[in-house]
């Protein structure tokens, strides 16, 4: 590649810097549409996306409460209802709720912190695809009446086999599988960009509190979703191939189901909340006109907020029959994580009451906000009590509260933030009197329609039922609520003729209408795709500037990068804590490959789903040519040395430094890796001493020589890693070396799947074998995925892309396999020591 | 890196107070669970249980002690002196859960 080392000279004038950057990071028009990678573009996609998803959902919601405003109801027959109700908590959770706050997350957090665009733009772009792919799958199962019709919790043994035979559980477990992808890819970008893609002098202390909010809710993410994912896994192989995981009679358990799902569903609680309060703490101090109060005390409490909304998934199990010395630990850690949420309700009211509030739009909705999420938060610390869930348990009073705390928390704070984002986007105001009017419908429909729930709960009326007799005294309050759901309905259907009108003849305003002091209104209006022409300094000389000279003057191109070089899509990385640039980030431009990759993930999903196993093993190899085949255009293909970067500074490209965001990426996406993992190891205890008809009739006979023999290869190729590294290093040839830890992981997994053929008790039979024959398969998987990092390797040293400089790759190569031993060691050793561990302890009780 | 930068890995030491808080409720919910299906003696059960909460707690409590007397490194910015702060109240907010959340329910029945 023939490229300029030099910082070319500044574009003369704001108008011309612009278009050599548009030229350079916009997307192409027509069906070069379907190749944005650009955070803007597929964050304004996912947010219309699962708006889309929550009208489709909220109908249902309708339709539950035409069929239940009255008693005796033939409006739909019970398996409709099922369906329905199913997929109305299902989209909503995951069709909406949680992309809606990653798209928020993806729009916003890039010009919140004062960067061009995320780390990965074409994983953006992957977990937009595999979202949209996902849920149709859901939505089209809905229309050919094969929708999951289990609950949106999917609980066993409902789901298994043996009660819902058909498509409709396997929809819902390859579907939001499918779903999760994209959610666990993007929390990795978010997590990486937040850390290392900073405005330059953007310390951590100075990180707007959008960003904290953002960056905890990512990692609770990537630790959220992977007991889910396991579980979903786990319930397929089991509906598919006759495997025992849940299953009572062969040594399974149901409520390993349950503990898998809550130890996600929890804590999603918090992430739905968490980019609210984000978007909370950055509206209120704007409104209120002075600086947050309490930022450290806020960062302390959501740190708190995240661990603490772990370890209370069980208080959603209190009914199956744990002893109450347990049941205690996650009663008192259900109230105890009430005081960190208080505290951040107190720093917003602290706010407003030592600033001069300023009565708009978005502190309508903030308002609502405050009433609906105190309500529900109540109700939380009530059902938090152990002898009151006992009684309120599966009744309409949960309903109730969970919506206050999900839908509430979700709903009011995104309206919030839409009418304070809006001219951002639009350069215009809403008309006022349509959104007031559109506000107070929808907050007096919302506690019209859930506030009854309570007391429909109180009452005794169970969740999930599709009718009722008509003499409880419900008939009322189930009235009432239908009516609200409808005025609720109008009121989200005014926002949206609000949103239009306002985009097409709303009062036009000037740059930064509301007085903010965060970097996204210090750019163009609409935002151009590069974001800023170029890259603002956080520092003394940015600290008390008007974002709208401020915006000036980075349009001018006196921040850092404002050049265009090489055609290139630069943008800045920095040190973690302090914010100090240290590499030129190179992101990829435009292209179908995720596309592409997300449409053949989408076609393996669809083979697993009609059980064409054949084809799903093709469409995973496909996958990974894809995956190889985008490795190759990555990076550079020679070395640069540090390049000038503006205001007198240079540093070197991103493939040239040791912190690069892949790095960073890799570590994250290893936690994941590692929680998952957890889980499963968290499983095979928990059956062993929960679970009954243990232990299993025929006695395991792990073979010993296997096993060292699984285990001899994965350390081969650890060591011949570190010497390819060395090699490489070195400025020699490392190919002699990716070699031999491509024959020593060839032959672990032929040892592995050795192993996995002999297990005894057979899969289907026990348990105990499905356990053993779920940890072999991860060994096994992730020796297989070794393979690709090292025939990524040499084909990207093949191409050049790989120097003593360059050393990245093998690099991740060497984490990777680090990884694959250390838990291939963990589950062989369990599979070969779980029986004998538990002969020690003697029988059970 | 400059010097007075404060290093990446320090970032971990924000969520070290609550990986000890889930270490102790996780063994202490695993032992539970082991002891009563396996019948382990209540008293026995119970010193196992309390012995191992009050590991947790000297340890995150010696963690509080310790970030309580160094204080901020003097050789960094204010960032340091932020983080050092956060790290702090993290490492007592954990202490306090610890023993809030796990303390007390070791007074109840054993198995029941």
């Amino acid at each position: 590649m023939s490229a300029s080392l030099e910082q070319p000279p500044q574009a003369t004038t704001a108008l011309r810097l612009h278009r050599q950057l548009d030229a350079i990071w916009a997307t192409g028009p027509g069906l070069q549409r379907f190749a944005a990678v650009n955070h803007s573009v597929l964050g304004m996609r996912m947010m219309i996306t699962s708006f889309l998803f929550f009208a489709i959902a909220g109908v249902l919601g309708m339709l539950v409460r035409v069929q239940l405003a009255t008693p005796h109801s033939t409006f739909m027959d019970p398996e409709t209802y099922n369906q329905v109700f199913t997929m109305h908590g299902s989209m909503m959770l995951f069709l909406f709720a949680i992309p809606m706050v990653e798209s928020f997350a993806v729009y916003l957090t890039p010009k919140i912190l004062g960067t061009r665009d995320f780390a990965f733009p074409r994983l953006t772009a992957y977990g937009y695809w595999c979202y949209v792919l996902g849920a149709t799958i859901l939505t089209v199962s809905l229309l050919a009446r094969v929708a999951p019709n289990g609950g949106w919790f999917m609980y066993t043994p409902l789901s298994s086999n043996a009660y819902s035979p058909g498509l409709n559980a396997d929809v819902w477990l390859l579907g939001v599988t499918f779903v999760e992808i994209s959610a666990l890819s993007l929390a990795i970008e978010i997590i990486v960009s937040v850390l290392k893609m900073r405005a330059p002098g953007m310390s951590l202390d100075k990180m707007p509190i959008f960003g904290w909010y953002i960056l905890v809710t990512a990692l609770m993410m990537i630790v959220a979703f992977p007991p889910l994912i396991l579980g979903s896994i786990l319930l397929e192989v089991e509906r598919a191939f006759g495997l025992a995981f849940f299953d009572p009679t062969r040594g399974g358990d149901a409520l390993l189901w349950q503990h898998l799902f809550w130890l996600f569903g929890h804590p999603d609680v918090y992430i739905i909340f968490l980019p609210m309060a984000a978007v909370l703490s950055t509206i209120v101090p704007v409104f209120a006109r002075r600086p947050l109060i309490g930022y450290r005390a806020i960062v302390v409490a959501i740190i708190a907020l995240a661990f603490l909304s772990f370890g209370i998934w069980v208080h959603h199990m209190f009914t199956v029959g744990i002893p109450h010395l347990a049941l205690a630990f996650f009663s008192a850690g259900s109230a105890i994580v009430a005081v960190p949420t208080a505290l951040q309700v107190f720093a917003w009211l602290a706010t407003l009451a030592h600033g001069r509030p300023r009565w708009d739009l978005p502190m309508l909705y903030v308002f609502g906000f405050f009433f609906v999420f105190v309500c529900g938060g109540l109700t939380g610390v009530m059902l938090a009590i152990v002898p009151f869930d006992w009684q309120a348990h599966d009744t309409y009073f949960v309903v109730a509260h969970m919506h206050y705390v999900v839908a509430g928390a979700l709903a009011f704070p995104m309206l919030a933030a839409f009418y304070y984002w809006l001219p951002l986007l639009t350069g215009r105001t809403a008309v006022q009197w349509l959104s007031k009017l559109a506000f107070w419908l929808v907050f007096l429909g919302f506690n019209l329609t859930f506030f009854m729930m309570h007391l429909t709960g109180l009452m005794g009326m169970p969740r999930r039922i599709y009718t009722y007799r008509g003499d409880e005294g419900w008939n009322w309050l189930n009235l009432l609520s239908s009516v609200g759901s409808f005025v609720m309905t109008i009121g989200f259907g005014l926002v949206v003729i609000d949103v239009l009108i306002q985009l097409r003849h709303g009062r036009r305003v000037r740059r930064d209408p509301w007085g903010a002091t965060t970097f996204e209104w210090a750019m163009p209006i609409p935002p151009k795709p590069y974001n800023f022409a170029s890259i603002p300094h956080v520092g003394p000389e940015t600290d008390k500037v008007a974002q709208g000279r401020l915006a000036l003057s980075l349009a001018r191109g006196e921040g850092y990068l404002g050049f265009a070089r090489n055609g290139w899509q630069e943008t800045l990385g920095v040190h973690m804590t302090s914010g100090e640039p240290e590499q030129l980030i190179v992101l990829p431009q435009p292209t179908y490959l995720p596309l592409w990759t997300a449409l053949v993930t989408g076609g393996a999903v669809l083979a697993l789903l009609f059980k064409l196993y054949a084809l799903a093993v093709v469409a995973a190899l496909v996958i990974v040519g894809l995956f190889l085949f985008s490795a190759q255009r990555s990076g550079h293909a020679r070395d640069y040395g540090a390049l000038p970067i503006g205001r007198g500074l240079s540093v070197p490209p991103h493939t040239e430094v040791a912190g690069a965001p892949p790095w960073l990426a890799l570590i994250c996406a290893l936690v994941a890796d590692g929680t998952l993992f957890t889980s499963l190891i968290f499983g095979t205890f928990y059956l062993w001493i929960a679970a009954p008809n243990w232990p299993a009739s025929a006695a395991p006979t792990p073979s010993w020589t296997l096993a060292i023999g699984t285990i001899a290869g994965l350390a081969v190729a650890v060591f011949a890693a570190r010497g390819s590294l060395r090699a490489i290093a070195g400025g020699g040839r490392p190919q002699g070396w990716i070699g031999l830890a491509l024959v020593a992981l060839v032959a672990a997994i032929a040892a592995v799947v050795a192993m996995i053929g002999g297990v005894t008790p057979h899969p289907t039979e026990h348990a105990l074998g499905s356990t053993a024959a779920a940890l072999l398969t991860y060994v096994a998987i992730h020796a297989g995925i070794g393979i690709v990092f090292l025939l990524s390797n040499l084909l990207r040293i093949a191409g050049g892309y790989v120097s003593p400089r360059r050393l990245l790759d093998p690099r991740l190569s060497r984490l990777w396999l680090d990884y694959t031993l250390a838990t291939g060691l963990i589950a062989l050793a369990l599979v070969l020591a779980l029986p004998s561990l538990a002969g020690m302890l003697g029988a059970r009780a | 890196m400059k010097s007075g930068t404060v290093p990446s890995r320090r970032l971990w030491w924000l969520g070290a107070g609550f990986v000890v808080w889930c270490s102790g409720l996780v063994m202490l919910y695993a032992l539970h669970a082991i002891g009563c299906a396996f019948a382990w003696p209540g008293g026995g059960l119970r010193t196992t249980l309390v012995v191992v909460l009050l590991v947790h707690l000297l340890v995150v409590g010696w963690m509080w002690r310790n970030f309580g007397k160094a204080g901020p490194d003097p050789l960094f910015s204010p960032t340091g002196n932020f983080l050092h702060v956060a790290i702090f109240w993290v490492t007592i907010a954990a202490f306090v859960s610890t023993l809030l959340t796990l303390g007390p329910p070791l007074l109840l029945s054993i198995c029941i």
